[in-house]
C-alpha cells in the first residue's frame, strides 16, 4: 500500500502546474467557507458581549406587580432577599447594578427626539465614569438631582448644549402621561450604534418620573467575569431565589417554537395573575436567543457554499481524472502486466484524489487563518455601524476545531466520490487491452 | 352695619359655591351621558388634519364604529393611502391593532395617538369622566363671552392618561367648550377645544375638535366628524376578522 501511496504522491508531483490548479481550486473553497464558519464562530459571543456592557450585566432580575384592574407595573419594591440569593449563589459577580429606564421623547426648542433613558445610581456605578467617556461637561454635574448624559450623536440632533435644559415626555410605571425637565450635565462620545441610543440619569430622578418611591427600581443586573459562567450563574441564582420569592418560570416556550424564552417569559407575564410583586430571571443569551437563529442561519450558508463550491470542483477534478487515466493507459497496462492488482490502480487514482483534497483543505484553513489575522487587525472604530458584531471595533473569528476538520472530512469525501468513476474504469482495463491502446 | 353685609355676603358666596360643588357631579354625569351611545351603535368619519412646524400638513381620515353597551369599537384607517386597512379593535380594556402588511394584530392601548396626530382612541370612545375623576374645584369663568363652568378634576385611578383634568363647561347647557390635560408633574400637556357640536338623537357629539400639543409648540391637530350615524351595525364589525376581511 505504501508503494501504491508513494506512486500516487509521485504522479502528483509529476504534473505541478495540474496539481496546483486543482489544490488552488479546493483552497479557495475551503478558505471562504472557513472565513464564513469563523464570523459565525465569534458572532454570537461578540453580540451577547457588547449588548451585556450596554445592559451593565449577563443575567438580569426584574420584578412585575399587579396592580388594580390586572395591569402590570414593573418594579422591584424591596430587594433583600435578591441580594442574599445572589450573594448566596456563589456567581462569579464583577458587580451589580439596580436601574430604573424609559422610553421617552426629549424636546428641545422645536426639536423632539426620541430614547431610552437609565437611572443609574452614579455614586454606586463607577464603572460608568470609565466606560462612557464625556466629550462635554462633567460627571460632577451628575450629582444635580435632574441632569442628564447624552450621546455626541443625539445632542447633535437635539442642537443641545451642556448646561440646557430639556424636556422630556413618558409614562410612568402605571402608564400615565408625564413630563420632566433634565438639565444636560454632559455629552459623550459615540459608542455605536445601540450606545448612541442610551442616555443616562440618576436613578432617584427616574424614579420620580416613573413614579415610583426612592430606593425602589425596575431592573437587577449582574455582570460576571465573563459570558460563559451566565448560565450556570444564573442557574444557582435562580434556586436561591426560588425558595424565597415568587418566581416566573424560567425558559418557558412558545407552542409554535417560533418565539425566544425571553418573549415567553412576557407571555406568561400577561396570562397569569398573582399578587404582590413576582420577578423573572433572564439571561443575555435569552435576551439574543435569536442571535443563535443568525449563526444557524450562517452556517447553513457556509455549509451550501461548500456544497456548490465543490461540485463545481469536482465535476473538474472527476473530468481532470478521466484525462489522466487516458493519458496514462500505457503505464496502467504495464503495472498491470508487472502484477498490480486492480484495487492496486483503483487506489493509485483514489489516493491521488485524496492528497490533492487534503493539501487543498490545509492550505485553505491556512489561507483562511491568515486572512482572519489580517481582516480583524483593521480597526472599524467603536461608531461603526457593525459595532455589536465586534469586538472593541475589531472583526473576530473563532473557528471550532471540529468545524475545521468536519470541512477536511467533507471535502476529501466528495473528491474521493468524484474520483471513484474514472478510478474504477482504470481498474477495469486489462492488461492486453491498456497496452494495445494508442493515445 | 358693614360688618353684617360682609357675613352675609360671604356666607352667600360659601353657599353658593357648596350649590355648585353639589351640581360639579351632575355635570360630569351629564357630560357622560351625552357621550354615550349604549343601546343604539354609532359611525362615523373623522378627518383629522395634523400640523407640524416646518412640515406639510398630515390629512387622517378614520372611520369608526362604536357598540357603547359592550365596551366595543372598530377603527378604521382610511388615509393616508399608505396606511390604508391599518386598524383598532376594542373589547373591553383590550386594544388591538392591525396591521394588513404583516397580517398582524398586536397589543395597543387606548392612550395610544392616532397615526401620528396630537388625538387619542380614548377621544373618540365613550368615556366615563364620573368614574375615572375627582372633582377638586368649581369656579366660575367665561370662554370669549359664554360663561363656563371650571371643573378642576383629579384622577381616581391610574387607567386615565393624565392626573389632572381642567374642564371649561358651558353653563347654560351643558357641553364641554375647552380641557386641558396635565401630567402627573403638573405641567399642561395639551389643550382640547371643541367649537362645534351636533346633535344626535338628543346626544351631543364634537363635531369638530381642536388638539394642541403645549410641549411642542406649534404641533396641533384638527378633527371633523361627518357621516355620523346611530344605525345598527352587524356583530362581525367588532371581530378581528372584520379588520382582516376588508383587507382582503
Amino acid at each position: 500500500m505504501n508503494t501504491i501511496a508513494n506512486i500516487a504522491l509521485r504522479n502528483l508531483s509529476r504534473q505541478k502546474k495540474r496539481t496546483i490548479l486543482l489544490g488552488s481550486a479546493i483552497a479557495f473553497g475551503v478558505m471562504i467557507v472557513t472565513l464564513i464558519n469563523g464570523f459565525a464562530g465569534a458572532f454570537s459571543a461578540n453580540v451577547a458581549e457588547n449588548f451585556s456592557d450596554l445592559m451593565a450585566g449577563h443575567i438580569f432580575i426584574s420584578g412585575t406587580e399587579k396592580g388594580p384592574d390586572d395591569k402590570d407595573v414593573s418594579v422591584i419594591r424591596d430587594d433583600r432577599a435578591l441580594t442574599s440569593a445572589v450573594a448566596a449563589s456563589g456567581a462569579p459577580i464583577r458587580y451589580v447594578t439596580r436601574r430604573s429606564a424609559f422610553s421617552g421623547t426629549l424636546i428641545f426648542e422645536g426639536k423632539k427626539l426620541r430614547t431610552n433613558v437609565d437611572g443609574a445610581d452614579l455614586e454606586k456605578e463607577t464603572f460608568l465614569r470609565d466606560r462612557l467617556l464625556l466629550k462635554a461637561g462633567s460627571w460632577d454635574a451628575m450629582a444635580e438631582g435632574n441632569a442628564l448624559i447624552l450621546s455626541e450623536k443625539i445632542a447633535r440632533k437635539l442642537n443641545v448644549d451642556v448646561g440646557d435644559n430639556l424636556l422630556v415626555q413618558l409614562q410612568t410605571a402605571t402608564g400615565q402621561n408625564n413630563v420632566g425637565e433634565f438639565r444636560l450635565a454632559g455629552i459623550s462620545f459615540d459608542t455605536g450604534i445601540f450606545g448612541q441610543m442610551m442616555s443616562y440619569a440618576n436613578l432617584a430622578y427616574v424614579n420620580e418620573l416613573l413614579g415610583l418611591a426612592p430606593g425602589e427600581y425596575q431592573t437587577m443586573g449582574i455582570m460576571l467575569d465573563g459570558l460563559k459562567h451566565t448560565e450556570s450563574a444564573a442557574a444557582g441564582i435562580y434556586d436561591k431565589l426560588s425558595g424565597s420569592v415568587q418566581l416566573f418560570e424560567r425558559g418557558a416556550k412558545g407552542s409554535d417554537g417560533a418565539e425566544t424564552p425571553f418573549q415567553a417569559l412576557i407571555r406568561q407575564q400577561k396570562k397569569e395573575s398573582w399578587e404582590g410583586v413576582r420577578y423573572r430571571l433572564f439571561t443575555i443569551n435569552e435576551v439574543l436567543s435569536q442571535i443563535k437563529q443568525i449563526v444557524a442561519a450562517l452556517d447553513t450558508t457556509a455549509a451550501v457554499i461548500l456544497v456548490v463550491l465543490f461540485v463545481i470542483i469536482m465535476v473538474g477534478i472527476a473530468n481532470t481524472f478521466s484525462m489522466v487515466m487516458f493519458e496514462r493507459i500505457g503505464e496502467i497496462g504495464t503495472m498491470r502486466a508487472l502484477g498490480v492488482q486492480r484495487g492496486g490502480v483503483r487506489s493509485m487514482f483514489l489516493f491521488e484524489a485524496l492528497f490533492l483534497a487534503l493539501g487543498g483543505a490545509v492550505a485553505g484553513i491556512a489561507l483562511a487563518l491568515v486572512a482572519m489575522g489580517v481582516i480583524s487587525l483593521f480597526d472599524f472604530g467603536m461608531d461603526s455601524p457593525a459595532f455589536l458584531i465586534m469586538r472593541n471595533g475589531h472583526l473576530s473569528f473563532f473557528l471550532p476545531p471540529l468545524r475545521a476538520v468536519g470541512n477536511v472530512a467533507i471535502i476529501a469525501v466528495l473528491t474521493l466520490i468524484a474520483v471513484a468513476s474514472p478510478a474504477g474504469k482504470a481498474a477495469r482495463l486489462t492488461p492486453a487491452e491498456a497496452l494495445r491502446t494508442q493515445k | 352695619m358693614k360688618r353684617i353685609f360682609a357675613i352675609v355676603a360671604i356666607a352667600l358666596a360659601a353657599i353658593g359655591q357648596a350649590a355648585v360643588a353639589q351640581d360639579a357631579p351632575a355635570i360630569l354625569a351629564e357630560l357622560d351621558r351625552l357621550g354615550d351611545f349604549s343601546g343604539v351603535d354609532f359611525s362615523a368619519v373623522y378627518t383629522i388634519v395634523s400640523q407640524k412646524p416646518g412640515e406639510k400638513d398630515t390629512v387622517t381620515q378614520v372611520r369608526m364604529f362604536r357598540r357603547d353597551a359592550r365596551k366595543q369599537f372598530a377603527m378604521l384607517i382610511v388615509l393616508p393611502e399608505v396606511n390604508k386597512g391599518q386598524g383598532y379593535l376594542r373589547e373591553d380594556d383590550n386594544v388591538w391593532f392591525y396591521d394588513p402588511t404583516s397580517r398582524k394584530f398586536s397589543f395597543s392601548s387606548i392612550k395610544e395617538n392616532i397615526q401620528n396626530s396630537e388625538a387619542k382612541n380614548s377621544d373618540l370612545t365613550q368615556r366615563s369622566i364620573l368614574d375615572d375623576y375627582d372633582v377638586s374645584s368649581v369656579v366660575e369663568g367665561v370662554i370669549g363671552k359664554i360663561p363656563v363652568w371650571i371643573l378642576d378634576l383629579t384622577a381616581k385611578t391610574k387607567d386615565v392618561s393624565y392626573e389632572r383634568v381642567v374642564m371649561h363647561v358651558r353653563k347654560d347647557r351643558t357641553m364641554l367648550l375647552k380641557q386641558e390635560d396635565y401630567s402627573v408633574s403638573g405641567r399642561l400637556m395639551r389643550t382640547s377645544l371643541y367649537p362645534k357640536y351636533a346633535e344626535i338623537s338628543g346626544r351631543l357629539m364634537p363635531s369638530q375638535m381642536l388638539f394642541i400639543d403645549e410641549l411642542n409648540p406649534g404641533e396641533r391637530s384638527q378633527l371633523t366628524m361627518t357621516e355620523q350615524s346611530l344605525s345598527a351595525l352587524p356583530d362581525k364589525v367588532f371581530t378581528k376578522a372584520f379588520l382582516e376581511q376588508v383587507n382582503k
